[in-house]
């Protein structure tokens, strides 16, 4: 690997007043500021730029200065936009029309259309799902429409490297508030009464970790930002938001020192944008000694791990910090009474900081104002599967998985049947899609039998295995496992290997129990987070698709027809109209008939690649019970 | 099985009879009788194995086996003799040959010498040589290391720190390297040991020129990560130790990259491929050299 260094790209900044602040806003306010007429905001995020986002600057940069127009338009980047499905994305402020979809020789197009004949580009913007009507508008498109942007309000619109544009957005006025005029008590009393609860998966109520630690004695305390990769996104879209809820936290607790831990060293698109906000916030005066006057001093380090999942755990965290193996520590002590070197420690999930400044700013009645009384507040969700619309979302939490679903998501793909929600990453588990109307909050996903954990929604069709999934599942929770105790090291094991047994027709009804209750015993008895969640998926695989799994044991029989030894693919010759589609796509040459005539599948070549099924026009493909192997051991 | 074979014996018959089984097997196949123009055919072409055989007018295959080990010590060698008697044997194995099949030979025999000693001879060119540190480079690193050592010294809890670096400088961390970093730090070597094999980033051994990761968490997962996986397998040839033959791909797999909205991910270098389609899966790779 060609090695890279990771510096911040630092510009001479000075010291900020609260004056200097209002005349950023001011200057910003006017749209037509260094003389631009407009903007073009162009997504920089992972998937625009995997499609070629660099090239889309450089060609709007050659058109627009071809037509004249580049003294009145100027050209940005900022982070992603949520849409991902849809990249590209830019838009152009400020009318926010949105563009998306499009190659980077369409920019010339766009251009001439926008600019010269004054309209959208229609072509190139979103079309709706239902009535395939153009929605030029970013905040008429019901996937953006349908959300609540608070943490995410920014994405997409600015600059993140940009703090000038951060502030501009009411960046660091809560921090001011907080170090100028609000004793750490009341800090801490704001956020208590917020109800905020901490967004690393667990939930707990942040206000209350807070206090415990401030109430602690010790000279020194730490703050520590865990930016395990489910905060990915924040961190590339607006990552002085982190920075300015740690200062705060600081303030809050009295701790003059803060990390933000990074789990992959490799990282250096976050890393590089992690430098480059501290280096700016420094600069500002935002972070440093005496910040605001206030003789409070806060300074951030970057500190990263090696990867692997359990450093995510904030005691494996803590231990990796100190430069040993990432192995969790019985809780209590919590880290907010001894953490990091002994010292009590907040640790607390990037989604969290960056919630805290918009409370204190906005007072916690106001972020009371969406979400439940026990889930007050957004939540980022990260939305995947076989719904039409992937990609990053917010929304108040109690929104219901239905609206998520077929509203925000715009349903499920073309041919394709719900039948399931898989939620809370890889320890997360499913709920059916009978229970769609389930709100999105801690208490309601928690009595569903599954967790937050990283906010990761998979919709899932009919074409999926349970009991394949919950294999996967256990193939990361024993891989995962830091093997520290012995439920889930083992344990682990244990299911991975019935899962298993499941999958390829060897095991007894009596060995579901069994895993029902191993599933159990790992979840009761573990050290960690980690052991305490990985059986999540068996749970409640089990719990809602017991059928499948008998049908797996009993019948031999995998209807997704996802595991090779309970699974027959067989054409339906009275439906069959002999259009040869399946063999054309079947890469083993298995499929053989006259046109027009009911075609075969010869099993023997068979490898059970579902390529024939996904592309049978007329459904003639089923999927039958394995075949018994006890023929030929006779 | 593929292969380039080259075959030398004064007789004739038995260069064309080593030729008639090879051939429809599928390796390439060269036949010289004259054991001077076979070390000229050695230094210009590139062949797996050289079967030869030992009693030959000129250049015997004695004086050979020793040429090809100079020159080219990657290929490997299968020797031919009709004298096998015990002595003759162990001259020939200390000599450094592969394995060697006894005149008269039937045809089964020698496919199956063939394709063991054309697998084996794979296998450890796959192992990519040691990087050739000229003398300089390596007095630089041995410095550029203790830099860091001397760094990071005081800073408690900075051993993942130094290894990042120690990586990141040599690209593994071999025995020699944690040993050398543990002097450094005045720490037990187990310490070392125990962090680097606890951490995935962590690699102790060497990674080709481009390192590919490939997603496998549950999102990518259901976007067919696993198809992308039996591409890359399927057309790279990683050897055991996920490694092409020519040390320019490696790979691993991962848990969740965090950007499971563009699933499925495959990351090269430091490069983010997002939704990536299976069945293109070759082309991502088309611009690492
Ligand atoms: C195995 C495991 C992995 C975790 N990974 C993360 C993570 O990537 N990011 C995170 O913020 N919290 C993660 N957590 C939760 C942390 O342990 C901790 O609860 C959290 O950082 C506290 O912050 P919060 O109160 O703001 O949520 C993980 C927990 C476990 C058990
Ligand atoms: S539950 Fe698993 S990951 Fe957690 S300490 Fe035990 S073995 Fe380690
Ligand atoms: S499942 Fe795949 S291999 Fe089997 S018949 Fe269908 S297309 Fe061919
Ligand atoms: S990367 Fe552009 S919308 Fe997500
Ligand atoms: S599962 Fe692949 S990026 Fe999250």
């Amino acid at each position: 690997m060609p090695a890279l260094k990771v510096r911040a790209t630092v510009r001479s900044i000075n010291k900020l007043t609260i004056e200097d602040m209002t005349s950023i806003r001011e200057k910003y306010k006017d749209p037509k500021r260094i003389g631009a007429k407009a903007s073009i905001l162009v997504c920089g995020g992972s998937a625009c730029k995997a499609r070629g986002s660099a090239k889309i600057q450089e060609t709007l940069s050659d058109e627009l200065q071809k037509k004249a127009l580049d003294k009145d338009v100027s050209v940005y980047e900022t982070g992603c936009n949520g849409f991902c499905n849809q990249s590209p994305v830019m838009n152009v402020y400020p009318d926010m029309t949105l563009y998306q979809a499009f190659k980077p020789d369409d920019v010339p197009t766009i251009v001439d259309e926008h600019f010269t004949k004054g309209q959208p580009a229609d072509r190139f913007v979103y079309k709706d799902l239902k009535d395939k009507k153009s929605i030029p508008n970013r905040q008429e498109i019901p996937f953006f429409s349908l959300q609540s942007r608070r943490v995410l309000s920014k994405s997409g619109l600015i600059q993140p490297d940009d703090i000038e544009a951060y502030i501009f957005h009411n960046g660091y006025s809560g921090l001011v508030k907080a170090v100028t005029s609000m004793k750490p008590k009341e800090i801490v009393r704001e956020i208590k009464d917020s109800g905020l609860r901490g967004r690393g998966g667990g939930g707990f109520p942040t206000g209350l970790k807070w206090e415990i630690c401030m109430l602690m004695a010790d000279e020194t305390k730490y703050i520590i930002c865990n930016a395990g990769p489910i905060s990915r996104s924040i961190i590339e879209n607006d990552p002085h938001s982190i920075i300015e809820g740690m200062v705060i936290a600081g303030r809050a607790v009295g701790a003059a020192k803060g990390f933000i831990y990074v789990r992959e060293p490799d990282n250096l698109f976050i890393l590089r944008r992690l430098h480059t906000a501290i280096d700016r916030a420094r600069g500002c005066g935002f972070l440093g000694e005496n910040i605001f006057d206030s003789g409070f001093n806060f300074t951030i380090d970057v500190s990263f791990g090696a990867g692997t999942f359990i450093c995510g755990e904030e005691t494996a965290l803590i231990r990796s910090m100190e430069g040993k193996r990432g192995y969790p520590t019985p809780k209590p002590p919590y880290p907010a009474q001894s953490g990091l070197w002994g010292k009590p420690t907040i640790v607390d999930n990037a989604e969290t900081f960056a919630n805290v400044p918009l409370i204190i700013e906005n007072g916690q009645a106001w972020f009371r104002s969406v979400g439940t009384q026990a889930s007050p507040g957004t939540k980022i969700f990260t939305l995947g599967g076989a719904v039409n619309l992937n990609g990053l979302i917010e929304v108040p939490m109690g929104t219901t998985f239905r609206t998520i679903v077929e509203e925000i998501g715009g349903g499920l793909k073309k041919k394709s049947t719900l039948k399931a929600i898989h939620i809370g990453g890889p320890t997360g588990g499913v709920i059916p899609a009978s229970a769609i109307d389930t709100p999105t909050t801690y208490e309601d996903i928690t009595a569903a039998g599954v967790i937050v954990g990283s906010g990761n929604l998979i919709i899932m069709d009919t074409n999926t295995c349970m009991v394949n999934e919950a294999l996967t599942a256990m193939e990361f929770g024993h891989g995962e496992s830091c093997g520290k105790c012995v439920p889930c090291r083992i344990g682990s094991r244990v299911m991975y290997d019935k899962l298993l047994d499941i999958t390829e027709g060897r095991a007894a009804l009596e060995d579901l129990d069994m895993l029902q209750s191993l599933a159990f015993e790992v979840r009761r008895t573990s050290l960690c987070g980690l052991g305490q969640t990985s059986p999540t998926m068996v749970l409640t695989a089990i719990k809602y698709f017991r059928e499948e799994f008998e049908a797996h044991i009993k019948d031999r029989w995998c209807q997704a027809g996802k595991c090779r030894s309970l699974s027959t693919f067989v054409i339906e010759p009275k439906t069959c109209t002999g259009c040869g589609s399946c063999a054309r796509k079947c890469p083993q040459g298995a499929i053989s008939g006259e046109k027009k005539k009911p075609h075969l599948i010869e099993q023997a070549m068979c490898i059970q690649c579902r390529s024939c099924f996904e592309t049978c026009p007329f459904s003639s493909i089923r999927i039958e019970a394995g075949v018994t192997e006890e023929v030929d051991s006779w | 099985m593929e292969g380039n074979i080259l075959i030398v014996d004064d007789d004739d018959i038995v260069v064309k009879s080593c030729d008639s089984v090879l051939t429809p097997e599928g390796f390439t196949i060269t036949g010289t009788t004259d054991s001077t123009d076979a070390i000229e055919l050695i230094r210009d072409n590139d062949y797996d194995i050289v079967i030869t055989d030992l009693n030959m007018p000129g250049v015997d295959g004695f004086e050979l086996i020793k040429q090809v080990n100079a020159i080219k010590p990657s290929v490997g060698i299968v020797v031919i003799t009709g004298f096998a008697s015990q002595q003759n044997i162990k001259d020939i194995l200390q000599l450094g040959i592969i394995d060697y099949i006894s005149k008269p030979f039937a045809p089964h025999t020698l496919l199956e010498t063939i394709m063991k000693a054309t697998y084996l001879v794979r296998k450890i060119k796959a192992i990519p040589a040691p990087e050739a540190d000229t003398e300089p480079d390596a007095k630089k690193k041995t410095e550029a290391l203790n830099n860091i050592i001397n760094e990071f010294k005081a800073v408690p809890g900075s051993l993942l720190r130094v290894l990042e670096s120690a990586q990141d400088l040599i690209g593994y961390l071999p025995p020699s390297v944690q040993r050398f970093i543990a002097n450094g730090l005045r720490i037990p070597v187990s310490e070392v040991y125990s962090v680097v094999s606890f951490y995935p980033y962590f690699t102790m051994k060497a990674r080709g020129k481009h390192h590919i990761r490939v997603c496998v968490g549950n999102a990518c997962h259901a976007k067919k990560s696993g198809q992308i996986m039996t591409r890359l397998k399927r057309n790279l040839n990683f050897n055991d130790d996920n490694i092409t033959a020519d040390g320019k791909f490696s790979y691993e797999t991962v848990r969740c990259l965090g950007a499971c909205g563009f699933a499925p991910i495959v990351e090269i270098d430091y490069d983010t491929h997002g939704a990536v389609d299976p069945d293109k899966t070759l082309d991502i790779l088309k611009d690492y050299h």
